[in-house]
């Protein structure tokens, strides 16, 4: 059994008003390297809110995150970000100001960022490597076609798969997925499928949020199901599939199977 | 003033302002930053010049620092400072969004303003340092205003190559990208508060040389030059010209130059009379960036889509 | 030790001075949310609106200063309609940015129409009034009068009156007052004469217990904008304490420091308060 990569320990997060994440106890689960979590749980469950949590966008009220063994409460989330960890938003966020190509070439972890190279002009060399990496990525993807076109002309589908592309380039260690096939067409969605278990298989430890669970069950090592901030059930896909409790969470409010 | 000499100084001061204002391009359109003490940097570079180029006091002087060094020390030292300036009051106020930004930034400049008055021992308070050392254009054979006209337009010309250089990178992505959405930025690991600490600094340094040439041409640095006054003269000559491109800003500048030196250079018949002509200038000026501010922001204030 | 206490009664003259010239500010602050830059300049327009019916036209002083406050109230509503209402969606950095260019068209106006030079308002020389060794005028203890009125009566206004009700519901959360019925238009509308008529009061004051020059506005607003964010997005209370805290540390600095180092401490205190406590003494993050 591979070490645990990541830990979520008692976390609690508290808004005036609204304990988003902690449920009764603090929420608490873990992931080991290379697993397949799916987390999964009623729309306001809290799923987004702890991805925010891990990436660093939110600070836990109680409870800590930690990430290959570092507590990560007091690090910012682009510092987390570069300790290898990659996530999408609910909201898929692209960068309009840049092209589709652009928008990708600027994920990656790129030596020749800064501004005195800039001023140098000493960049262009390794632009064109990283071009080719970026094409790459928006392969994998299916947006090759629409290198060249700018961000408002892509779908919303679309631009998750950017979104998922921009992670690509930066071969994170571990990839939180917040609802990647949500406005998704099939076609895209079948790529999709594909490209999540090729990332799983090299051994990338992924954990994806979704309302499909046909399409997440079917990948997925284990799942998560989180409800009103509080851990509800956890296991393997079909013992959580068929499990009363979770079952009845669900027909309580929307699923979209 | 003569027709010719009304176009030379246009584009003396204009050139040399359009610096001013391409800082401000790079640091608000781009950066998103609002800085309302841009006069400061000025400020720095051309007291660093006067001081680094004075001769050292001597008799009834009540300024303490003179270092007698030559033109083009006192010209790098401009830059300097503008640099050191921009790097202590930038580094702690950047994480500051918006409207807080923009007055920090103008408490700094009137901080700056008033230790400048003030401190007789650093040029002299109020009254300034006068007969500033300058390159003599006679020396080569050289018109003086016209010298120093290509000065400032060679000064603004570097300035905008550099800076399209600057922004035409990864690093212009990278910038681009944490002014469109910092949150998504920082999931590819980028650090807001740093890049935006970088282009501010390194729009900074033009405009300290941009002081020393005005002290050169204009021989006097005296506080009274560097008011706020400044900073919003070049906010308005922004919003003229539109921010998307790096033209606009310069041409925006010159427009507005333009404007007043003309009005400046009308005749009038009585004190009075000039008084209220540039109240009036300033009433129109006013009215002009409400008009454009209402007119142009989301095509021009904000660089959302790139051709 | 007494001159320490002469300064600190001074400094709670400018801190009365202050407070009215910032409630304003603060109003417009938190109701139409943004920062109102071309507010000091109003400060300018009563007091020479003042000046003028008083030495020009031979008002009596309080008749001016009425009429002056009144203007000034209508001018601040006509600025608010036309020239901000339209561009509220662009946001309050815009607002902001544009608010320089309305101050630039008020403080030109009053430059062409005034000119340049010193004036003073034809009104009796003060007198002086002295206790336990500290002196103070007749003028200084109106302004200090005016303030504790004004702050009363507002506190009155928006505690009692369905009105000001209805302004703290907006300053709280516009969104939400809008949906339950409350007319955010009229609302608005209020406020700024509220707002400018307060403007008017500061700066009558103002003409009262100083001398004017036309650009004595622009010098007040880095005090004003010292007050206001010391006193954060919050109440009434807030803004009382920090124009005491402001008019008093300035006042009582030139024990320690030269004298023209004395509107430093508003500068100081605006880059103090950003750095270390944006929301100011009220406490609240701003919405």
């Amino acid at each position: 059994m591979s070490e645990i990569v990541l830990s979520v320990e008692k976390v609690v997060k508290q808004f005036t008003g609204l304990r988003a994440v902690g449920g009764a106890d603090g929420l608490s689960f873990s992931v080991r390297r290379g697993d397949f979590l799916g987390l999964i749980g009623p729309n306001g469950a809290g799923k987004s809110t702890t991805f925010n949590l891990i990436s660093g966008v939110l600070k836990p009220t109680e409870g800590k995150v930690s990430l290959n063994g570092t507590d990560l409460s007091g690090l910012r989330a682009q510092e987390i970000a570069g300790m290898g960890l990659g996530r999408t938003f609910q909201t898929p966020r692209a960068f309009p100001s840049l092209g589709v190509l652009d928008n990708i070439m600027v994920g990656a972890q790129n030596p020749n960022e800064g501004p005195i190279t800039a001023l140098l002009g000493s960049w262009r060399g390794g632009d064109a490597k990283l071009r080719e990496r970026a094409e790459s990525s928006l392969e994998r993807v299916g947006l090759i076609d629409r290198r060249h076109d700018l961000v408002a002309n892509l779908s919303g589908g679309e631009l998750r798969m950017l979104e998922v592309a921009r992670q690509l380039i930066r071969a994170p260690r571990i990839l939180l997925l917040d609802e990647p096939t949500a406005g998704v067409d099939p076609s895209l969605q079948v790529r999709l499928t594909g490209l999540l278990r090729d990332l799983h298989e090299a051994g990338t430890t992924l954990i994806v949020v979704e309302h499909n669970l046909t399409f997440l069950f079917d990948l997925a090592d284990r799942i998560v199901v989180l409800q009103n901030g509080g851990l509800l059930a956890e296991g393997e896909p079909e013992a959580v599939r068929r499990d009363p409790v979770v079952v009845s969470a669900y027909l309580g409010s929307e699923n979209e199977a | 003033m003569t027709f010719s000499s009304l176009i030379l100084t246009t584009l003396t001061f204009g050139a040399m302002f359009s610096v001013l204002t391409l800082s401000l391009n790079l640091q608000y359109a781009r950066g998103g930053m609002i800085n309302f003490g841009t006069v400061a940097y000025f400020a720095s570079g051309a007291y660093a010049y006067a001081i680094f180029t004075q001769d050292p006091p001597s008799g009834l002087d009540q300024y303490a620092f003179g270092l007698g060094l030559p033109w083009y020390v006192g010209f790098l030292a401009a830059g300097v400072a503008s640099l050191l300036f921009a790097l202590i009051t930038g580094w702690p106020t950047l994480r500051l969004r918006g409207e807080y930004l923009a007055l920090t930034t103008f408490a700094f400049a009137e901080v700056l303003h008033s230790f400048l008055l003030n401190e007789r021992r650093i040029g002299n308070g109020s009254v300034g340092l006068s007969n500033v050392e300058r390159p003599d254009p006679a020396l080569i054979g050289v018109n003086d205003m016209l010298a120093y006209a290509i000065a400032a337009v060679a000064l603004m010309l570097m300035t905008a190559f550099f800076f399209h250089r600057l922004l035409n990178s990864p690093f212009g992505r990278t910038v681009d990208a944490v002014h469109d959405d910092e949150t998504a930025a920082q999931a590819i690991g980028k650090d807001g508060a740093r890049i935006r600490l970088q282009v501010f600094v390194l729009s900074a340094i033009p405009i300290g040389f941009a002081g020393a040439l005005y002290a050169m041409i204009t021989t006097l640095v005296a506080p009274a030059m560097f008011t706020a006054e400044l900073t919003f003269f070049v906010w308005i000559a922004l919003a003229l010209g539109g921010q998307k491109t790096i033209l606009g800003a310069i041409l925006g500048t010159l427009a507005l130059v333009f404007f007043q030196e003309a009005v400046g250079a009308i005749p009038f018949e009585s004190v009075r009379a000039a008084q209220i002509a540039a109240s009036v200038e300033e009433v129109v000026t006013g009215i002009l960036f409400i008009i454009v501010l209402r007119w142009q922001p989301w095509e021009r204030f904000s660089r959302r889509t790139k051709a | 030790m007494t001159l320490f206490l002469q300064f600190f009664l001074t400094g709670i003259v400018t801190g009365s001075f202050l407070i009215l010239a910032t409630i304003g500010f603060s109003f417009t602050r938190r109701v139409e949310g943004f920062l109102n830059i071309a507010h000091a300049e109003l400060l300018g327009v009563s007091a020479f609106t003042t000046w003028g019916l008083n030495v020009l036209l031979g008002w009596h002083v309080v008749a001016a200063a009425i009429a002056g406050i009144v203007f000034t109230a209508f001018l601040g509503l006509a600025i608010g309609r036309i020239v901000y209402d339209p561009i509220r969606r662009l946001g309050p950095s815009v607002l902001l940015i544009t608010s320089v260019g309305v101050a630039y068209a008020i403080g030109g106006t009053v430059d062409a129409l005034v000119g340049t030079g010193i004036r003073t308002l034809d009104i009796p020389l003060a007198t002086s009034y002295r206790f336990a060794g500290l002196r103070i005028t007749d003028y200084q203890m109106i302004v200090v009068a005016f303030a504790v009125i004004a702050t009363g009566a507002l506190a009155l206004f928006l505690n009692k009156t369905s009105m000001g009700l209805a302004i703290r519901a907006i300053s709280a959360n516009p969104e939400l007052a809008a949906s339950r019925g409350i007319d955010v238009k009229s609302t608005s509308r209020i406020t700024w004469l509220i707002s400018s008529g307060l403007a008017g009061l500061a700066g009558v004051m103002l003409a009262v217990v100083a001398t004017l020059s036309t650009d004595i506005a622009f010098h007040q607003i880095l005090q004003i904008l010292a007050v206001a964010i010391l006193a954060g997005l919050g109440s009434l209370y807030a803004v009382i304490a920090a124009g005491l805290i402001v008019g008093v540390a300035m006042d009582v600095s030139v024990f320690w420091i030269p004298a023209g180092y004395r509107p430093l401490i508003a500068f100081a205190v605006v880059i103090l308060v950003l750095l270390f406590r944006p929301e100011g003494l009220a406490g609240r993050k701003s919405r």
